[in-house]
Formats: structure tokens, sequence, C-alpha cells
């Protein structure tokens, strides 16, 4: 048979965990694989290897994920101690002040498809109301621990838009059940030792220790750091980031509830510290906290030192996890026939939640772009890579620009302005919006991931300043952004006035669930 | 707040109950909960819809009175115009309560906060201690609702597990003129019907259901009526 026709009809993904629950579960969904005629999924996991369980926090396109995994919101809710997110809070980011803060909320600002309110609100003459108070709704509801739905609101539909914090352990052995029970996913619970390969370089099968040998047309790398497949078998090289990210150790620890009526928030709170910053993420049972810093800047006992500071005296009695992370992704995902999804592909700090949405995109990709034959899967690696590339960068400009436009003093964060650490790509946008607000036309690829409304907001909630004063004649209509700040303030207070707290509706999900309409 | 006591022929020998009083109970409601034993006497008159429950996201199942809050369109110049007045009404002022004395057994009480309770009315117990006509009609009023319930909870279940439900929007136009969109409203889906398959079909037939669906789909056509009812009485005003 000519190899380059043979048809793609089984799948092997190496690696549990979210990454690889959730490509197996999107690709199995979606090929029909619990029929004979659907492609067939094996997901091979060691037992001996432990899943990284730290990745809590989500992208609203979480919904969609799940949804197209045929999993009830309730069900996810419920055995996954998963809770609401409605943006992220960076608190002593700009000056470390005690009431220095912003928020990137999920809502875009108001009446945004049509008016750009970033000119008038910095030239109205009560700037204290924040850049996000001002065109937004959802942060008075962060701010007030508010849920973005009603117990009546349908499952995955909202009243704000939300993404989810979730327990990463749970959500892995939730998928696994849910893949293998209803999907047609087939389990092998054992370590690949060894692995076979093609005259063409392909990988033609991987050996089990105690299993045997399972060949497949496409192999995905979910094997975490070690990126068994791409990266030790192959050797495509790691790119490493660590000279723009100087994050490189996390220090994380799961904190309990004082009692069970304790307000859960509505957003993940990052905390800017002397060397990195503290992630404060709620979920039903617990939350889940950890200080990501350098250990260029910082040591081992300081960190522990200001962790506990931050978590306090019941620090003592709980278990603290080290990690050592490196900034950084492979210099392309998909090689022959396998690729890399998840920490197999790279990694980078979590401040914007960037790494389960990147396993749902590549999740995605892969279902919805499944090579027909291997004589297609070459172009399709192609595109992948491209579009993955293009993804990276973009968030690692992203997150740096958290940085760039911080004033704190400390040797760290003056380290991350120092010009040699800044992409060319961010420093030319930030040159470039000194005069003109982020507009969607700043970001024109197919593949962006951050919309122009996410760059406004962090942007104009660290204090940056577009000087629109040579485009004057633009910033003519004042009556109509008028308009808009008005009917922001209406929707802050009818939120205020009718929405649940998170906690109350997470306890109404609990007894009753969400109707599917 | 209600008082509930077990209900008994010496203690509440002397009470009087107003049906005036427990009839105007619906005089402000747009929609009263009501149960699948219920459908053929409603279907005469009233729309019957599904509802969420705004504080648990349930759906119920309700007689459509009015398009407004506070508005029965049954209720006129203080008096009930309706020929059937539902359960969730007529059952009052008696509830089922856990008897302590008796081995938690069921027992019939009733509300002796309620506002129905009066010097004058219909008698509860005749010189004998046994119950008077009146007091019998209410008890199997509350009989039919508390084993209603739990049978149309089953029956909203099964039309939810076979995603027969879909959500209606009523857009109205008054005849004078005055518009108003209804949302928050469901009921049976005729289309999902036509696919169902054959075995659940026949189980709907076996369990009763598959009348009770036809029997509130027919029940939409009373909308009409009751905006026809709407119409003549602001003709009146």
């Amino acid at each position: 048979m000519d190899k380059n026709n043979k048809k793609t009809r089984s799948i092997i993904v190496v690696g549990g965990g979210s990454a690889g629950w959730i490509t197996a579960g999107r690709i199995a969904a979606k090929h029909k694989s619990n029929q004979a005629s659907g492609i067939q999924i094996t997901l091979i996991e060691s037992p001996e290897i432990s899943t990284i369980g730290v990745g809590e926090g989500t992208w609203p396109t979480m919904r969609n994920t799940l949804k197209q995994i045929g999993i009830s919101e309730t069900d996810f809710l419920r055995e996954c101690n998963a809770t609401f997110k409605q943006g992220a809070k960076f608190a002593k980011w700009v000056t470390g002040a005690e009431n220095d803060f912003y928020y990137h909320p999920l809502t875009l600002p108001q009446g945004f498809v049509h008016t750009n309110l970033a000119p008038y609100w910095q030239s109205s003459q009560t700037p204290d109301q924040s850049f996000s108070n001002s065109v937004c709704f959802q942060e008075q509801l962060c701010e007030n621990g508010l849920a973005p739905k009603h117990i009546t609101t349908p499952e995955y539909d909202s009243v704000a838009n939300y993404a989810y914090h979730l327990d990463a352990n749970k959500f892995s052995a939730f998928l696994k059940k849910h893949c293998t029970e209803k999907l047609g996913v087939k389990y092998i619970s054992d370590d690949v030792v060894s692995v076979n390969v093609a005259k063409n370089e392909d990988i033609e099968s991987v050996v089990t220790k105690l299993n045997g040998t399972f060949a497949a047309d496409l192999f995905v790398d979910c094997t975490g750091f070690s990126s068994l497949l791409l990266g030790k078998h192959y050797q495509v090289p790691f790119i490493d980031k660590s000279d723009v990210l100087f994050i490189d150790k996390a220090l994380a620890v799961q904190v309990p509830y004082a009692s069970e009526n304790t307000p859960i928030a509505s957003h993940t709170l990052s905390t800017g510290q002397e060397a990195g910053w503290i992630w404060d993420i709620g979920l039903t049972e617990r939350r889940g906290v950890g200080y990501v810093y350098s250990s260029q800047h910082i040591s081992l006992d300081q960190a522990e030192q200001c962790l506990a500071e931050y978590v306090g005296p019941q620090i003592v009695d709980l278990n603290l996890r080290s990690l050592s992370i490196r900034s950084g992704h492979r210099a392309k995902f998909w090689h022959k026939n396998c690729v890399a999804v998840g920490l197999s592909a790279g990694f980078l700090e979590p401040l914007e939640a960037s790494a389960l949405m990147l396993i749902e995109l590549s999740a995605e990709m892969i279902s919805e772009q499944l090579p027909a034959n291997r004589q297609v899967m070459d172009t399709i690696a192609k595109r992948f890579n491209e579009t993955f590339l293009y993804r990276w960068e973009k968030i690692i400009e992203f997150l740096k620009l958290h940085y760039v436009l911080s004033q704190r003093t400390e040797p760290f964060w003056q380290d991350n302005r120092n010009s040699q650490s800044i992409p060319d790509g961010l420093q030319e946008m930030l040159d470039y919006w000194k005069y003109h607000t982020p507009a969607d036309h700043d970001f024109s690829s197919n593949n962006e991931v951050f919309p122009a409304a996410s760059y406004q907001y962090v942007l104009y909630g660290m204090g940056f300043k577009t000087d629109t004063s040579l485009f004057q004649h633009l910033y003519t209509d004042p009556e109509k952004a008028e308009h808009q700040f008005t009917l922001n303030q209406h929707n802050i207070a009818r939120a205020l006035k009718s929405l649940p707290s998170n906690r109350a509706l997470l306890d109404k999900v609990n007894q009753y669930g969400f109707s599917a309409l | 707040m209600k008082n509930l006591v077990a209900l008994d022929p010496q203690v509440h020998r002397d009470i009087r109950i107003n049906p005036h009083t427990i009839e105007a109970k619906w005089a402000k409601l747009n929609m009263v909960p009501v149960v699948l034993s219920e459908f053929s006497k409603l279907v005469v008159q009233f729309p019957i819809v599904f509802s969420k429950n705004i504080e648990t996201g349930q759906f119920v199942c309700v007689a459509l009175t009015g398009f407004e809050k506070g508005q029965n369109l049954f209720w006129e110049n203080g008096s009930s115009t309706s020929i059937y007045t539902p359960l969730h009404i007529t059952h009052l002022p008696f509830y089922v309560g856990q008897d302590e004395q008796s081995n938690n057994n069921s027992v019939i009480c009733i509300d002796t906060q309620s506002s129905a309770l009066s010097e004058q009315g219909e008698a509860l117990f005749d010189v004998e201690g046994n119950a008077t006509p009146y007091l019998k009609s209410a008890q199997s009023h509350l009989q039919a609702l508390v084993e209603g319930t739990p049978q149309t909870e089953t029956f909203i279940s099964l039309l939810l597990k076979y995603k027969l439900l879909t959500q209606i929007t009523l857009d109205i136009t008054f005849g004078n003129g005055t518009k108003n969109t209804i949302k928050g409203l469901y009921s049976v889906d005729e289309e999902r019907m036509e696919k169902l398959s054959e075995s659940q079909i026949i189980e709907l037939q076996q369990s009763g259901y598959l009348q009770l669906i036809h029997i509130q789909l027919a029940s939409l056509g009373q909308i009409y009526a009751l905006i026809n009812k709407k119409n003549k009485m602001d003709l009146i005003e």
C-alpha cells in the first residue's frame, strides 16, 4: 500500500491530564469514536507519572469546549469543584500600594462595536473613575462577589460573560470518565518505554512496559514538561523565553476556606510581589494559591516567607509544592505524524490563564482539520505550526505588556523594563499606541489571541497615556460617548440589584442544577 | 406567618371558613401552579404552560390567568368568573403535616393564622363531630394536590429527558394598541413530538402522558381567548 495515502483511522494520545483528555474528547466527539466507522482513539497514561495538577483558570472558550464534548455544565461544576470566573484583578502591579489595582474583565467595553470610549475616558474631567469601571459593568460584579447569571439561566448561557476556575485533578478524572464511558476512547494505563520508527521517520508505534505495542496514524504528545515524543524522540528544540519572562519557579498551596459561608471570589486575583506575583483562585471547597517568582531575584526562603505573609498563619498546616518552570515553547509543534498539546508544547507563567486555552485551541484545530490521509498531513502540520507559533508570540507579548507598564522599583520589576527584554513587536506597538488607542485593525490575523479590548483594559488600567491631541478632530462626539458611560452605570446598578452572590448560585447549582433550556 | 395545627374535631369544632376569602387568594395571580389531574378541567379556559421557579430554576406547570404581574383576568368585580378554580387555591387553608404524636404519619392540618378563618361561614364539623361536606371537599382537593405534585414533577422530568420542552415568546398587540412581550414561558415542542421514535411514543401512550401532552398543546389556543378577554375588559373601562 502506498504509505502516503494511508487513511487516518487511528490516533494515540500519550499522556492524560487536561491536555490528553481535552484533546481525546474533542476528537472523539467530532469523529464519532464510539462508532465502528469513526476514528479510533486510544489514550495511554503512565500510572507512575502524576499530572502537574495546578492549572485552574480558564477562558470563556471552555464553555464551548465542554459543550462540544457533550458535557453538562451542571455535572462539570459539581464534579470539578468549579466556580465562575469573570476576569482578572491585578493588584499591586503598578505602584505596589495597598489600593493599587485594575481589572481585566471578560466583557467588552460598553458599545465597543460602534464607539471607542478610551479617548473620551482619558480626556474626561474625572479620571479617578478607572477605565474598566467606566466602560464595563463587570468590575463591580467582581468587587461584590456576584455571580454571572441566575439559577434560571440555561446551562452555558450568561448574563455577564464568564469562564471557570476548576480543580485540575478532578477535571482530569471527570473528563477521563466521560471520554471512556461515553465517547469510545480506549484507555491504557501503562508507561511508554520506546518508539518504533517507520522508514519516513514517522512514529509507527509506541512500546509500553506491560501491554505491548500500539500503532496509530497520528500521535498526540501530551506528556507534559518531559515532551517524550516531540522533544525527547524528535529532538525538536525548545526556544527559551526566559530573557523576556523571567519567572522560573512556582510555590503552590491549597488554602481551605474559614467556613462554608466564606465568599467565593468571582475573579482570578493576581497580586504583584517583590520578584513575581501570587495567584489566588477560588474553588468551591478551597482556594488555589501560588507564588510564581524569579529565582534570579529572590531565594526559595524569601519566596516561602512572602507566600506565608499572604496566606497567613494557617500556612504551617498546609502542604507547599515547589515547581520549576521554563518559559518558552518548542520551535514547532507538529512534526511528521506527531503533534504536541499542552506543557509538551511549551509553558508560560499563568498570568492570563493561557495554558488551558491553548490546549483547547490545539484540540479544536486537530479535530476540525484532521488530515484525511498521510499525504495531506504535512500541509496541516505546517499550518498548525504557523498558527501556534503566532499565538505563542502574541501571548508572550501580551504578558510582557503587564510588566513593561509597571512602575514598581524592585530589581525584578526594573529588569523587566530593560529594553533588551522587550520583544520588538511589543515595543513597536507601544510606540504606536502613544498616539492611537488599541483598535481591532491592530489585530488583523485570523489567529489573534487577545482582542483589542483586552489591550485597552491593561494599558489604561495601568495608567498608560495615549496622546490623542494630534487627532482631536476625530473625537467630537462626546454626547454619544456620554450616553455609553451612562448606559454602563445603568448596567452596573441593574446587575448589582438582580444577580445572586457567587457562592449562593453555586450552592443552588449543587442542589438543583442548571436546565438545558 | 402560617401556623399549622393538626385538624381536630373538638379543638376546631367552632371554626368557620369564609369561602370567598379563599377564592380571593388568586385575585392577583397571573399564573397558578397546577397538577396533571387538573389538565382536562383547565383546558376549557386556561392556557397550560411551563415556567421556571425563580428560586430553584426547576420547571413547574402553570395555568396562565393574565399577562402582567398581579393581573388575573378571571377576577372581575370582586369575584371569580372562571368555571374551574385550581387546587392551588381550593385546598386552602388546609395543608399536610407530620403528626409527632402518631408516629410521624401524615395528617391534615389547618393554618390557624389564615385570613379565611372568620366568625361566619362554612363549618368544618357537624354537631356530632363529623366532617361537613365543605371540609370533605377541601380535603379531597388537598389530597389531589399532594398526589399530583410529584406526578407532575415526574411528567416534567420525562419531557426534559426527551427534549420535548421549548421556550415560547408571546408577542401580543392588544385591541387598544398596547404591546406586550412575554418571555420565560415554555410549552411542549410539536416539532420534536414528530421526531419521537415509535418506542418513545408507545411509552408516552402507556403512561398516559401522550394525552396530557395533547391537552397542553390544545390549551395554547386559550391564549387567544385570554387576549380577547383583556380586550373586552379594556373596552368596558
